[in-house]
């Protein structure tokens, strides 16, 4: 009997490893550091957590309605200072690319987008020489 | 011997469901709160959800554009005790958010109380009220200066409910808390756009938001065999999206150069958009939205 009750209690230990190992990447902190890193002036709109799932997944994306008129700004954050190889990308609703944040090599932190067009788009997440795979970011907006 | 294998199953159970038995019991003793559940996914609505711009952008727009604070707009915060199911509810959290982001962008604290007031006993009521702290929030709002963090605050917890809600398998108020705010952004901006009709920035404001219509439209139709009252909300928003399809949105696409400014990658779009809406089509719009909202608030 005590058998049985120790494989069980075993099984549930396997069972809370396996979520633990899944639950790594705690995007919420880059999330929460990354709002008040928007610039001046900028209001709060959303937060986007980049979980990368230790390399297995390839892209995180998201969708907005961006509105003509106003400004946008998407920034990046990870581990330190850097963007640890998290570069933002932002497509237009017919996936035309209209901006990275990868640039002569260098990852910059933030894009800033003027939106001269109502519609969806499309922010998209890669990892390039990424060593956590995680992150996290914001979007604000002004008039 | 029975008894041990009850305490093993139960052990079990929570171990694996990563819930307290009591935790999960709640959680399903939510009466309507949960539908049955709609025919696609709730990851596939849970993508649409978030592509719904937040109202503070709209009253932004009108505080930019030199409208003036109009307390007639809103819904009255006295109105909540006509709230009494999970579905009214929803809605009126929706546009109470609204209101409540209206009354902060233009500085009006002591309105925003109410509505903060308002807020915390529907959301109560839908046992999300965790996500509103009262007395930080109540101090917050005493003090103009404290305008941006209030302002980040409020929005924080609207997208924390939405996610929340989406995770518990609650979509269905999610989206319904999302058709209210956009209602309720619409009915302002409906009301100052008929003060000044000359005003191209609204009209175009009020004809662009056929995009947003149609992931509206698009939820309430994932619910409307599951929920009888979401379908007669979808159906009152199929006739205000017949009158959308009179208004065209032109698109110009051309690729777009930047610059890096400081460290950040500044881009210039060069496509353009035009929204051609005519003052006839904004007449309408404002006829059906305040047709829908009323039924909605009384």
């Amino acid at each position: 009997m005590k058998k049985v009750f120790y494989t069980i209690i075993t099984a549930c230990l396997f069972l809370i490893a396996g979520t633990t190992v899944k639950a790594q990447c705690n995007a919420e902190q880059y999330t929460n550091a990354c709002i008040p890193k928007l610039a001046s002036g900028f209001n709060f709109l959303k937060s986007y957590k980049i979980d990368g799932q230790g390399g297995s997944k390839t892209k995180v994306e998201y969708s907005y309605v961006f509105t003509k008129g106003t400004q946008y700004m998407i920034n990046v954050c990870a581990t330190g200072e850097s963007t640890d190889g998290i570069i933002v990308s932002l497509f237009d609703s017919n996936r035309n690319q209209v901006a990275s944040s990868k640039f002569n090599g260098q990852f910059l932190s933030a894009i800033a987008y003027p939106c001269n067009t109502t519609g969806i788009y499309y922010i998209q997440y890669t990892f390039d020489n990424s060593t956590q795979f995680c992150g996290g970011s914001a979007l604000g907006f002004k008039r | 011997m029975r008894k041990l294998s009850l305490i093993l199953a139960v052990l079990f159970f929570a171990c694996n469901s990563g819930k307290k038995p009591d935790e999960q019991a709640f959680l399903e003793s939510l009466d309507s709160t949960k539908v049955e559940g709609p025919a696609i996914s709730e990851e596939a609505i849970s993508s649409i959800i978030q592509q719904i711009p937040s109202p503070l952008e709209i009253s932004v727009l009108l505080k930019e554009s030199g409208t003036k604070y109009d307390k007639s707009f809103l819904n009255s915060a006295d109105n909540i005790s006509k709230y009494n199911s999970n579905y009214r509810k929803s809605l009126n959290l929706g546009i109470y958010g609204t209101d409540l982001g209206y009354t902060n962008i233009y500085e009006q604290n002591q309105d925003g109380l109410d509505y903060m007031a308002a807020i915390k006993e529907l959301a109560d009521g839908l046992s999300i009220g965790q996500f509103f702290d009262i007395e930080t929030i109540g101090r917050l709002a005493t003090n103009s200066k404290n305008l941006d963090s209030l302002l980040l605050i409020t929005t924080q917890n609207f997208n924390n409910i939405n996610h929340y809600l989406q995770e518990q398998n609650r979509a269905n108020l999610s989206v319904l808390l999302l058709a209210g705010g956009w209602l309720e952004a619409m009915h302002i901006t409906c009301q100052v756009a008929k003060k000044n009709p000359d005003n191209k920035e609204l009209r175009d404001t009020i004809g662009e938001q056929k995009i947003i219509l149609e992931n509206i439209v698009l939820l309430l139709s994932f619910y409307k065999d599951v929920d009888q009252n979401m379908a007669s909300l979808l159906n009152e928003m199929q006739k205000l999206q017949s009158e959308y399809e009179k208004i065209q949105i032109v698109k110009t696409y051309k690729e777009s150069t930047f610059e890096v400014v400081d460290g950040v990658m500044v881009i210039k779009d060069n496509s353009t958009s035009e929204i051609k809406i005519t003052n006839e089509n904004v007449q309408n719009i404002t006829n059906i939205i305040s047709s829908i909202r009323k039924s909605v608030i009384s």
